[in-house]
């Protein structure tokens, strides 16, 4: 039931770059939507068939690989995995339908993007660490290539600077990984079986630490962030939704399943520095964000910031904080692509990010005036307007992270403030304003330039609607994650109830 | 119009437009003689034409009927008896026929005013608040621009405040408020707020007078191209040039109807006419300067945004920014509105060949409109150099001197950053 | 001698201009009044005018009447009498700037000093304009 995730994908990657026949841009991406769109279908179809009483793994599948290693096909999934799959095989397809038909070199390009959907499933959906280990790395070469090909100016030096962080990213789980099986002195990497083994906590403390290091490279966490805005704005916009979208969650996810999950009690211990990173994080990615010129570098800041929320809730593990870090890792994505596909479009039509040239786009004749609105709405997202999916998934961290970490969560409260800050700027300066009428012979936004849009904006106002659409799925999942952490905590949070339900 | 020699007796101007300044020395237009040039302007001035006959007849209907109506509502409802006023200068029985066309309202025009934009025959108060309809706004923008720039019209705003201005107002005033003791009592208390109305009201017939003359020389321009008389952009505007002189004499007036009763306001003896006392300055008030428009683009007066004199006011078309920003208080933007529902098929068919095609025709056709008033403006400039000066031919070369420094002062005026003249030396430009 | 209307009405080349004087009113302020100095469009001045000009001026005495003032100086000058750079004052008005010899605004003075009983007569080879 869970292979095809993987599967679909990467058999249509080899199809569209090895089919034996002349492909146009345009066919090539078809077939990427259309395995995109299988895939996706196929997801929902999951959703139907999801337990949500069940806080454990389901749908389970299992095939012997290499058995001497511990490395087995061993598949399965919950409420966090789930929302994560769920939003890969979203975003795939939105980022698959905003790549522009003139695509260069368009087989090798939808097949790449292919191979890395199907590998990030994989690795969300892998219940054994050496699987995810091996999938995680997958996913790294075709993306490389992705950044490399077809991305923007200075795209070599950006490829590379990602190749390095995500490769050391690797290096350190793979450490952590072996090293839970070195002081376990069990070869079976089965995400089960890791949680059977009982270690000392310094040895669960130097492995957290390990692999909190390694995964926060990804999400990315400061200081390793500097990969990050590079990347994404070397990257060409559908890129930059698969990289911020999807890709970063692989590193809360990885925090999340193998940091959390496996160590509950040293968690319990690294928490308040977990936090207090996550709030740095939060601080510094929305002051530079304030600071940019340039759009899409401001966007990919703003991530930063936004990936420290999740974090914050992870820290304070209440079942609350938890089921709004996940929500968050997917209404982030969803916010991100959006901004990332608005800004492409901008981009494109204007030929430049630059706030200091963009002005007036809001002009209903010449301007880009539906983007711009869609680009208030994605802001206004961002900075967690409430109505919006922004405000539930932000709202549920701090709701649930008050408790534990009254003021950290106050100084996150102060990052969502300062989102508003440079949302602000951003829209004032380019939709806002007068537009030049020198300059502004933009070209038409066509119909299909806009569905991408369509989509997410649509989510991002339904989820904000009706949030128990997105929370639900992750419920069952969160509380007994948080029942994994030891008691003292727990008692912490009874005593906070009264003062959170205020 | 003869060819000039004069780049052949004066070295080259070293003005910034020297370009353009031989060409007007040549006889041209600061429009370059492009086809497409040509086609734009004499489409646009169709469109405008139908329009503009409704503004002339709706800004008389005001002057002379509606006057002070403490309560104007319907002051654009112009009666039958206006749109059916058969123009001074067109159609059989007119002063001086030298431009076909008929003289009641055009049939344009009144299919417009009857269905709208809608293209469905519904309440005249129905349309008018819809706004679909004329937007007389406009008009009444214009009227305000030449009202407000009260320095470029001395003759005629020294008879405003003149004693008989003030008797023949006080008169009509009074026959206009017979039997209505409250407006009378107003009056007594206020006497020259009232009059202040009334010398407004005299803008509203200068204007109106000014353009029932314009609406039949653009129809017939449209008339002349579409039969292949009218090839050159020079001659477009040497049409209007001996079209101003034409009718440089008519006589600028105000009356107002109380019944069948006639009370002259401003006598037509008074001998104000219509080139100067109506037509130079429209020109200055409308093209040149008019005022800030209220819209999206916010004026920081405090930071030097807006001139301290009104002389230097820059927001006429000449040097307007045409993207509408959406505000109904831009009179262009309703100009663009009205213009839009007239354009002939050329034009509609042009316009969907560039930028964005239907999307932004507004824009398209504001920059056209841009173009053939820059046109205008040469013929009127073109008009005073033969009024005041001196021949293109002339072999005095102290004339062709003169000329050309009349040339030069007047461009400099398009030296300013916000001046189109550039612009529209390129086709790119839409 | 004459006055200035006898004068012009018997001199070959001022029909148009004397049609004008007629149509204006002005015959007898022209012939009685005075002394003025007359600066008289000969026919092909008003010939050269765009056609329509004259007869809408011609149709609106008033008007005419303003544009015809406009060609008079309320004071007898003889072409000695001014200077370059000098301006007149019309009986219109508005000022006639004097540019160069043997001209008067931009027409050029084609007969000067033809003297009449209430003023001087110089006849000028286009019709002034004000502004």
């Amino acid at each position: 039931m869970l292979s095809p995730l993987i599967w679909l994908p990467i058999t249509g990657a080899l199809l569209i770059a090895f089919l034996p026949t002349q492909m146009t841009a345009k066919q090539a991406r078809s077939g990427a939507l259309a395995i995109a769109g299988t895939v996706l279908l196929w997801t929902v179809w999951l959703f139907t068939q999801f337990d949500l009483g069940n806080a454990t793994f389901q749908m389970q599948e299992f095939l012997p690989w290499l058995p001497m290693l511990g490395l087995n096909y061993d598949l399965a999934l919950d409420g966090l995995s789930l929302m994560m799959v769920a939003l890969n095989s979203l975003l795939t397809w939105v980022a698959i339908y905003s790549s522009p038909d003139k695509t260069e070199r368009p087989r090798f390009f939808y097949s790449l993007m292919l191979m890395v959907s199907g590998a990030v499933a994989g690795a969300f959906l892998a219940q054994n660490l050496l699987l995810f280990f091996l999938l995680f790395e997958l996913e790294l070469i075709p993306l490389y290539f992705l950044i490399s090909v077809w991305g923007g100016p200075k795209r070599d030096y950006a490829a590379t600077k990602f190749l390095l962080y995500t490769a050391s990213a690797g290096v350190l789980i793979l450490i952590g990984f072996l090293g839970i099986a070195w002081f376990g002195h069990s070869f079976d990497f089965s995400y089960e079986s890791v949680l059977q083994v009982q270690l000392p906590l310094q040895a669960q403390l130097i492995l957290l630490t390990i692999l909190i290091v390694g995964f926060g490279i990804k999400v990315p966490l400061v200081p390793f962030h500097t990969w990050q805005p590079d990347t994404y704005v070397a990257a060409s916009p559908p890129v930059a939704i698969m990289l911020g979208g999807v890709l970063a969650k692989l590193g809360t996810y990885g925090i999340f399943r193998f940091g959390m999950g496996l160590f509950p009690e040293a968690w319990s211990i690294v928490a308040p520095g977990l936090a207090t990173w996550a709030t740095v994080s939060v601080l510094y990615g929305s002051i530079t964000a304030i600071a940019q010129k340039d759009i899409k570098r401001m966007v990919a800041y703003s991530s930063i910031g936004h990936m420290g929320y999740v974090l914050l809730g992870a820290s304070a593990f209440t079942k609350l904080s938890l089921v709004g870090s996940i929500s968050q890792m997917v209404s982030h994505g969803l916010i991100l692509a959006l901004l990332f596909h608005l800004v492409g479009i901008v981009e494109d039509k204007v030929g430049t990010r630059q706030l200091d040239v963009l002005n007036g786009l809001m002009n209903p004749l010449r301007g880009l005036p539906m983007v711009s609105a869609l680009l208030i709405l994605s802001g206004m997202a961002s900075a967690g307007i409430p109505g919006l999916v922004g405000f539930i998934t932000e709202f549920l961290v701090f709701q649930g992270s008050y408790s534990v970490f009254p003021v950290l969560t106050l100084c996150c409260v102060v990052g969502t403030g300062l989102t508003a800050v440079y949302f602000v700027i951003l829209i004032n300066r380019t939709c806002f304003g007068r537009l030049d009428s020198q300059t502004a012979y933009y070209g038409k936004v066509s119909a299909d330039e806009r569905v991408p849009a369509f989509v997410l904006a649509a989510l991002v106002v339904v989820l904000g609607l009706q949030p128990s659409w997105l929370v639900h799925w992750s419920e069952a999942t969160s509380a007994s994650m948080v029942a994994a952490i030891p008691a003292a905590e727990t008692v912490q949070i009874a005593e906070a109830i009264p003062e959170s339900k205020l | 119009m003869p060819t000039a020699t004069s780049s052949k007796t004066l070295p080259p101007s070293s003005h910034a437009f020297a370009d353009i300044i031989h060409r007007l020395e040549a006889g041209g237009s600061m429009l370059p003689d492009t086809p497409d040039n040509l086609k734009q302007i004499i489409g646009i001035y169709k469109a405008y034409a139908v329009p503009m006959d409704f503004y002339w007849r709706g800004l008389l209907y005001i002057s002379e009927r509606v006057f002070l109506n403490p309560l104007p509502a319907f002051k654009y409802f112009i009666s039958d008896e206006y749109l059916d006023r058969p123009n001074a200068y067109a159609g059989d029985n007119a002063d001086l026929r030298i431009w076909r066309g008929q003289a009641d309202a055009h049939p344009e025009l009144r299919e417009f005013m009857a269905k709208g934009e809608l293209k469905r025959k519904l309440p005249k108060w129905m349309h008018h608040l819809w706004h679909d309809r004329i937007n007389m706004e406009f008009a009444e923008a214009c009227m305000q621009a030449m009202f407000w720039h009260d320095d470029i019209n001395p003759k005629f705003n020294a008879y405003l405040d003149s004693d008989a201005y003030k008797a023949n107002a006080d008169g009509a005033i009074r026959a206009y408020f017979k039997g209505n003791p409250a407006m009378l009592g107003l009056y007594k208390l206020f006497p020259d707020l009232f009059l202040e109305q009334v010398k407004r009201l005299s803008y509203y017939a200068n204007l109106g007078l000014f353009w029932e003359v314009m609406a039949p020389v653009f129809f017939e321009m449209s008339d002349l191209y579409d039969e292949g008389k009218l090839t050159t952009v020079p001659e477009a505007m040497d049409f209007l040039v001996n079209g101003i002189f034409a009718i440089a004499g008519r006589p600028i007036y105000h009356h107002l109807y109380v019944g069948d009763e006639c009370y002259e306001i401003i006598p037509k003896s008074e001998g104000f006419t219509w080139l100067y006392e109506a037509a130079l300055p429209y020109v200055e008030a409308v093209f040149y300067r008019t005022s800030p428009f209220r819209g999206t683009k916010s004026y920081n007066a405090q930071a030097g945004q807006v001139p301290s004199e009104p002389k230097d006011f820059h927001y006429g078309i000449l040097y307007a920014d045409l993207f509408p920003v959406g505000s109904a208080g831009i009179p262009p933007t309703l100009l663009m509105q009205d213009m839009l529902h007239f354009l002939p098929d050329y034009l509609v068919e042009e316009y969907q060949q560039h930028t964005r095609g239907a999307d932004d025709t507004l824009i398209q056709l504001g920059v056209t409109f841009q173009r053939s008033m820059y046109n205008v403006t040469s013929a009127v400039i073109q008009a005073l150099r033969t009024a005041l000066l001196y021949p293109l031919d002339d072999p005095n070369p102290q004339h062709l001197k003169a000329n050309r420094d009349f040339f030069e002062q007047q461009l400099d005026r398009f030296q300013r950053p916000e001046a189109r003249l550039k612009d529209i030396q390129q086709q790119t430009y839409r | 001698m004459a006055n200035i209307v006898e004068i012009a009405t018997n001199t070959e080349g001022f029909s148009t201009l004397v049609a004008a004087v007629q149509a204006a009113g002005l015959v007898e302020a022209l012939a009685t009044g005075g002394p003025f100095t007359v600066f008289a469009p000969h026919d092909d001045a008003f010939a050269a005018l765009p056609p329509g000009t004259v007869q809408t001026l011609v149709d609106n005495p008033p008007q005419l009447a303003r544009i015809l003032k406009y060609h008079v100086v309320a004071d007898k000058l003889f072409q000695a009498d001014w200077s370059i750079s000098q301006t007149l004052t019309s009986l219109e008005g508005s000022p006639i700037p004097i540019r160069a010899a043997l001209e008067v605004k931009n027409a050029s003075v084609i007969a000067a000093d033809i003297e009449a009983d209430n003023g001087v007569i110089h006849v000028i080879d286009r019709v002034l304009l004000m502004g």
